[in-house]
């Protein structure tokens, strides 16, 4: 179960609405207690460097930065978010050959250019297949 | 003491700490300290066959290790070991196909002059720009059918790489540049290929092809192009392009010779039909050891990248079951004629490899060369400037004693070493050294069988280059 705060929730929607047609992606920088909570949504660059309308790629570096603006407020990175333009919220293969299963991984699903609807993801080490998380906002 | 930033979800299995704080002179090290303490962390961090999975990056305060000396990389007290996930991922698990249905003005303006041969035409291109080629290696074959292929008009390339383009590649792969060295290739071949072409579409597959990620990989494209160096990468890419029903567009090289071959195309032979077993590791040296002609994977890459465009337009008699050979010093050009083996484990009749098995083990690579009672470079030094009683002995060849040679070390090259063991006294400790660590490893095994005390400087000339004498050349 993870619960995205409204500030939060906010950013994310906005940032998946301004970067489309392409994907975005960025960091959930928040708490782990009984529940995941999402308090900070740090946008990071999509530095996929083919078409950036159906992939997208986070460089280790920025997410280092996460790491450290995550820790500096006394936070943690707790999972990544990017967005889909114009397909649904699903978690594809490449998502899931390209995933971390230490995080939890939410999908924006965008149409022409509003929000449509989102999920999250939870994937297996092995990059073999990726559960739904209950997701709240 | 380094310090080592444990990720939030992992903290779990390291005693709920956000830190840890640990003791070792490299980074490999400290993850060994780490995991050793915190045997949980192990799974989470390494795979099976004990590599970092491929999601998990390692950093020294702001640098990736990779870039630095890997596992090697030294750490000093106050120094911060990160441990960063890899993260991409999209929408769709195959992108868009390009629109093929047509060709624009700047396209038909770029290709004009294969648009004017009738065997090519406005059709051929089409099918140039719908095809998708994968090149397993950016190297020496990888360079020139990354230019040409590019240059082709072929709409989708994917490359296979994880290496970064260092400064003895130049000589060769010519895809990269001076300016490149440090980079990833994929992103120097990419942007190269881009700069020809910008209408093709690259794909960087940034991993060492497995049998876990094969599949996924090649399953996408039409055609591979097999520009790998060693023997558990090529039995690997033709096994899988078997099961996948894929033409296998081969290559290799060696000094001045080369072949080229398709395998794996509707009913010829394959890999597997023409070599059954790989030789014995160590018999067969690769280019890092037995040194090649930098012009060589130029003409056999050329050749491979003819080939994948003749399949592409279905035009001429593809290479198809006939090996061709080509020896550079004679200017000569032969040809063997290759048959199916209806007995082929992989593509004959009663296939007994139905999927892909672990291919290090079938090429008789044990993981880690035996390391007991290796010596590392820095400890000969010790021993030298100690006086110690030993004789160094470096068995790599003459002229590679002449690029370069540790002072002291007496050379008696691998070859003649068994002829040459009454030079060598039985109650005196041998060290043996060549470039990397693999022949002295043989040369080891020989004089220990012949009695003799003998050890393996691990790391060869190159790490006494690191390590001890940066004034050494490496090679």
């Amino acid at each position: 179960m993870i619960r995205i705060e409204p500030d939060a929730w906010r950013d994310m929607v906005a940032h998946a609405q301004a970067t489309y047609p392409h994907e975005c992606c960025g960091a959930m920088l928040g708490s782990i207690t009984d529940e995941k909570t999402v308090r900070i949504a740090l946008p990071l660059e999509n530095a996929y460097t083919g078409e950036r309308g159906s992939r997208y790629e986070l460089r280790p570096e920025d997410l280092l930065r996460a790491d450290r603006e995550a820790r500096s407020r006394g936070l943690d990175v707790i999972g990544i978010y990017h967005s889909h333009p114009d397909c649904d919220a699903y978690f594809s293969e490449t998502d899931l050959k390209n995933s971390c299963p230490w995080y939890s991984f939410v999908v924006l699903s965008i149409r022409n250019g509003a929000f449509h609807h989102a999920n999250s993801w939870l994937p297996d080490a092995e990059q073999t297949k990726a559960e739904r998380e209950e997701l709240t906002y | 003491m380094a310090k080592v930033l444990i990720p939030t979800p992992l903290r779990q299995y390291a005693g709920k700490q956000d830190s840890v704080e640990l003791s070792g002179s490299t980074v490999g090290e400290v993850l060994n300290a780490l995991t050793t303490q915190h045997p949980d962390l192990r799974r989470q961090l390494y795979n099976d066959q004990g590599k970092l999975r491929s999601f998990v990056n390692v950093y020294l305060n702001d640098e990736d290790i990779r870039y630095l000396e890997k596992d090697a990389t030294p750490v000093k007290d106050g120094d911060t070991v990160s441990i960063v996930p890899s993260i991409a991922g999209g929408s769709v698990a195959a992108p868009p196909e390009p629109a093929v249905a047509e060709l624009s003005k700047d396209e038909v303006l770029r290709y004009s002059r294969h648009l004017i041969m009738p065997e090519v035409g406005a059709e051929g291109q089409l099918k140039l720009k719908a095809a998708k080629v994968l090149l397993v290696g950016t190297g020496g074959l990888g360079a020139p059918l990354g230019l040409y292929l590019a240059a082709a008009g072929v709409g989708r390339i994917g490359l296979v790489d994880f290496d970064v383009v260092d400064f003895t590649n130049l000589q060769r792969q010519v895809i990269h540049g001076t300016s490149d060295v440090g980079r990833k290739k994929l992103d120097s071949a990419a942007d190269r290929m881009h700069e020809i072409n910008p209408f093709v579409r690259i794909d960087k597959h940034e991993v060492a092809l497995s049998s876990e990620n094969a599949l996924g990989i090649l399953k996408d494209y039409d055609i591979v192009v097999d520009g790998t160096d060693n023997f558990p990468t090529r039995y690997l890419v033709n096994d899988a392009c078997v099961l996948l029903g894929k033409p296998n567009v081969y290559g290799s090289i060696f000094r001045f010779e080369g072949q080229a071959t398709v395998f794996a195309y509707e009913g010829g032979p394959c890999y597997r039909c023409l070599y059954p077993e790989p030789p014995p590791p160590g018999l067969v040296p690769s280019c890092a050891e037995g040194g090649v002609l930098g012009i060589l994977p130029g003409t056999i890459g050329l050749i491979q990248a003819t080939e994948t465009v003749k399949l592409i337009l279905g035009i001429g008699a593809p290479l198809v079951g006939r090996l061709l050979l080509y020896d550079a010093l004679a200017m000569r050009f032969r040809e063997l004629k290759l048959r199916k083996n209806p007995e082929c484990p992989v593509c004959g009749d009663h296939p007994t490899v139905t999927k892909l098995i672990d291919y290090e083990q079938f090429c008789g690579i044990l993981k880690p060369v035996t390391t007991e009672g290796d010596i590392d470079p820095t400890e000969v030094k010790a021993k030298i400037d100690r006086g110690d009683s030993f004789v160094l002995i470096d068995v790599r060849e003459p002229h590679e004693y002449q690029i370069c040679s540790i002072p002291t070390a007496q050379l008696i090259p691998l070859g003649q070493l068994p002829q040459r063991l009454d030079e060598l006294d039985r109650d005196i400790e041998i060290v043996a050294h060549c470039k990397s660590g693999m022949r002295s490893a043989r040369a080891v095994d020989i004089l220990t069988k012949a009695g003799f005390h003998a050890r393996n400087m691990k790391g060869g000339i190159l790490a006494w280059s690191d390590r001890v004498d940066p004034t050494v050349p490496k090679y």
